[in-house]
């Protein structure tokens, strides 16, 4: 790992400097909210955020991705066979995403990235991103990465963290990618001695959360308990089944896909899916087993708090950014239902039932 | 608004207790400032969770479709209107519902008051016309007035059109409201302009479906959306498609619309869809005399007909 | 595209009871007319949901055209009178989210009335015609990123 310190007046140059080899991505202003986006020639990421309103999940998954192509033309040598889209996959690299955010990028991948099943449209889209974070000191009320197995500085999944000290950034290399970006980019001021800087920025920035989630018993209890716990009538009466909680997650990973004809040309492509609505579940005979509402927000926090936590022993598939807190339309909160299904103990369930 | 809670919580209480109703619909506290999470109680003990305030912007008629129970409902003016939508569309029954009326002097949006201060909002407190705000570094007070959502400024209907009982005496209804104002300023662009704003307005949409979801009046079985022979609408982010869900959905609610402002509310990023279902009842009232959810004894406006309806736009 | 050449297409929703016969007629009358409609035959115009509509433009239709029975002459007795309804809204609604006035058209004509048939599909076109070819309300396919 190095050290390196970048003067904010050598900040632009550098990413022009970068931007001639990579495709740059970073938090943009549209409107009144914060969009990662690719950044024009000359345009800087605008780093004075709070947390971005969608993740850059979209980065490595996009919402829309062609996968295949083809022609229904028979007149064509090669009508009716799938070929594989031409997509970009240059280079590419994404500044000023928070530590979060590139944790859920790492647990996203162990979906999109197992020992079997490799799914080369993400990883080629993963694989040609340098991941550049900036640690986070202002975390907002909704936030609880400290207790999701994260943190304001939390290095996990980033090629570089930076952090901004005033005047100048401090970048810590992790990788060869983050070296060669930083190489392109002409940073190199080493300055191994601010490594103390790093530790007391992160004490200040962890000692400023308010929020936190005990997740110490998902483990240990039993799965059919907690989906037969009486609560979750209670948790999905307000839902309203939209995806923004899905949405806006930055480790929900289900897609769907679907064939798109236009006359004689066609596409298969993958587009975010959601738990959420009922068509996600429904059978082609009509049926549909997750039918309810309660059975379909059951699935959304048991996967993330229980399935996910039995399958990987990595802990729970959030990262505490606290996005779905805020923008749930009906105030359905999972730091309420962790804490529910955390201290759920089954002899509550039977007392219960009488 | 300020005594109302109280109020709710005696009439939940004495409704659960002699047991004329099996389940109450309301709303209980939120986890974040500015935010209250619909909720049901169905025994005396957890009547004290129930709350009301400006934030109870959720329209409660949502939570009726096709329920089985006796249930007790609070309605505000517009939520009362659904429900007066919902009883005509056969979506519950009369007779299953308390309705608890709730007049109402406007919800707060929530959006605009994070845009007028800076840094996060901590924690609000009202009074009958005042929000306070907190931020980390400082208090601002603002007259409620002044942060309304844009429907409940405009609202004409702020007393329930049909209710059981009353939480409190009827409030002031506004009068002079020019309510179609920003409608007519896109009525009045050219025809490319027109498609340039709405390409803009429905640019940041992420088909969540949100508006959708949110409506108490969206209960098909099957939306279009998912409808797939034939597939009306592509499920990617092609500009079309996101036009067309939206143009289909407002449309869906021509005539039975009341602007509660659930759609807009919902949305996670701030898309303002109210201005495709207001054209749709500005065109009801202008061209049929019709306002929605007012009266049990009336049909949608696109379920009757008057031999002499406009037709100028007919070969 | 030279615009002197160009030929719209028009998809047309008649209703089986009257218009499809007036242009049965109109051609059986050996009646000129433009060839440019593609006319899909329904039930009655209350069948034509906007949906249908909709669907057309995306596909690349460059005009919609929806004919019907006179009101009072619906075989189904008020299908067109309902129908007239959701068209009044449907057409405000597409007009006020920037389709061009003269894309979509609404005509009664009943099967005695070819001559009607033949001025109105004249119209019709002429109007799509004076617009030139649909590219807003198209749907395009996808590009790869």
């Amino acid at each position: 790992m190095t050290l390196l310190t970048i003067d904010k007046q050598n900040w632009t140059q550098g990413l022009a400097a970068a931007a001639d080899h990579y495709r740059l991505f970073g938090p943009v202003k549209e409107k009144d909210q914060h969009r990662f986006k690719a950044l024009e020639k000359g345009q800087l990421p605008d780093l004075d955020l709070v947390n971005t309103r969608l993740s850059p999940k979209d980065l490595v998954f996009p919402q829309s991705e062609i996968m295949l192509t083809y022609s229904l033309d028979e007149s064509r040598e090669d009508h009716h066979i799938m070929k594989e889209a031409h997509t970009d996959h240059a280079p590419r690299a994404v500044v000023g995403m928070r530590p979060c955010d590139a944790r859920a990028i790492q647990l996203v991948k162990l979906n999109f990235d197992t020992p079997d099943v490799k799914d080369p449209y993400w990883l080629k889209a993963y694989e040609a991103t340098t991941f550049i974070g900036m640690a986070c000191d202002t975390p907002l009320s909704t936030c609880f990465c400290t207790s999701a197995g994260c943190g304001p500085y939390n290095a996990e999944g980033l090629d570089i963290l930076m952090m901004d000290r005033g005047g100048t950034y401090l970048a810590k290399i992790f990788t060869e990618k983050g070296k060669a970006f930083a190489d392109t980019a002409g940073w190199n001021q080493a300055t191994p001695e601010a490594a103390e800087a790093f530790v007391a920025a992160k004490e200040a920035a962890e000692a400023k959360m308010v929020s936190t989630i005990s997740t110490d018993n998902l483990a240990d209890t039993d799965l059919l308990d907690l989906h037969g716990a009486p609560f979750w009538d209670d948790i999905a009466f307000a839902c309203l089944n939209c995806g923004t909680c899905t949405f806006t997650c930055p480790t929900c990973w289900c897609f769907d896909i679907q064939d798109e004809v236009q006359g004689k040309s066609g596409v298969r492509m993958k587009n975010w899916d959601s738990c959420m609505f009922p068509i996600f579940t429904v059978h082609t005979t009509g049926h549909n087993p997750r039918d309810t509402k309660t059975q379909r927000v059951r699935q959304r926090f048991m996967h993330k708090l229980k399935y996910f936590v039995d399958k990987y022993q990595t802990g729970i598939m959030c990262v505490g950014c606290g996005r779905c807190v805020r923008q749930c339309p009906v105030n359905i909160d999972i730091r309420r239902v962790c804490e529910l299904m955390n201290s759920f103990k089954p002899a509550d369930a039977c007392v219960a039932q009488g | 608004m300020s005594g109302y809670t109280e109020k709710m919580r005696e009439i939940a209480g004495r409704l659960l207790g002699d047991c004329s109703v099996q389940m109450v619909i309301g709303f209980r506290k939120g986890t974040l400032p500015m935010m209250n999470e619909p909720c049901f109680v169905t025994n005396p003990e957890q009547v004290p969770s129930l709350v009301w305030d400006s934030n109870c912007g959720i329209n409660l008629a949502n939570y009726l479709t096709n329920r089985k129970e006796k249930i007790a409902v609070f309605a505000k003016g517009c939520d009362s209107r659904n429900i007066v939508n919902h009883i005509v569309e056969n979506k519950i029954k009369r007779d299953q519902l308390h309705i608890v009326g709730v007049p109402c002097t406007g919800m707060i949006d929530k959006r605009k008051i994070t845009g007028m201060v800076n840094g996060e909002i901590l924690e609000t407190t009202e009074t009958e016309d005042t929000i306070k705000v907190r931020t980390a570094e400082a208090e601002t007070l603002f007259d409620k007035r002044e942060v309304l959502q844009q429907n409940c400024a405009l609202c004409i209907h702020r007393n329930p059109v049909i209710f059981d009982e009353m939480v409190a005496d009827p409030v002031a209804e506004q009068t002079d409201i020019d309510r179609y104002a920003d409608v007519r300023k896109i009525e009045e662009m050219d025809s490319k302009e027109k498609w340039q704003f709405f390409d803009d307005l429905l640019s940041p949409c992420i088909r969540c479906y949100a508006c959708r979801n949110a409506c108490p009046l969206c209960y098909c079985p099957t939306c279009f959306v998912d409808e797939s022979k034939p597939q009306w609408v592509g499920k990617g982010q092609d500009p079309i498609d996101v036009r067309t869900f939206h143009f289909l959905r407002a449309y869906h609610c021509a005539g039975r619309c009341t602007d509660c402002g659930a759609c807009q509310r919902a949305c996670p990023v701030g898309i303002d869809m109210r201005l495709l279902t207001r054209k749709l009842e500005k065109d009801c009232q202008e061209q049929f005399g019709w306002e929605a959810g007012l009266s049990l004894d009336q049909r949608p406006a696109l379920d009757v007909y008057q031999t002499n309806d406009p037709e100028a736009f007919i070969k | 595209m030279n615009n002197n050449s160009w030929e719209p297409k028009i998809v047309s929703f008649f209703c089986n009871w009257c218009t499809y016969g007036a242009a049965d007629l109109a051609g059986v009358s050996r009646f000129e007319h433009p060839p440019n409609t593609r006319v899909i035959r329904v039930p009655c115009s209350g069948r034509v949901s906007p949906k249908f509509i909709l669907a057309a433009f995306m596909n690349g239709a460059d005009g919609v055209w929806v004919s019907g029975c006179h009101p009072g002459d619906c075989h189904y007795i008020e299908g067109n009178l309902y129908a007239r309804r959701r068209f009044t809204l449907l057409k405000n609604q597409l007009e006020y989210m920037g389709v061009e006035p003269g894309r979509l058209h609404f005509s009664w004509i009943s099967s005695a009335e070819a001559s009607k048939y033949v001025q109105v599909i004249t119209e019709v076109i002429d109007a799509v015609k004076a617009l030139g070819p649909n590219t807003r309300f198209v749907k395009h396919q996808a590009k790869v990123a």
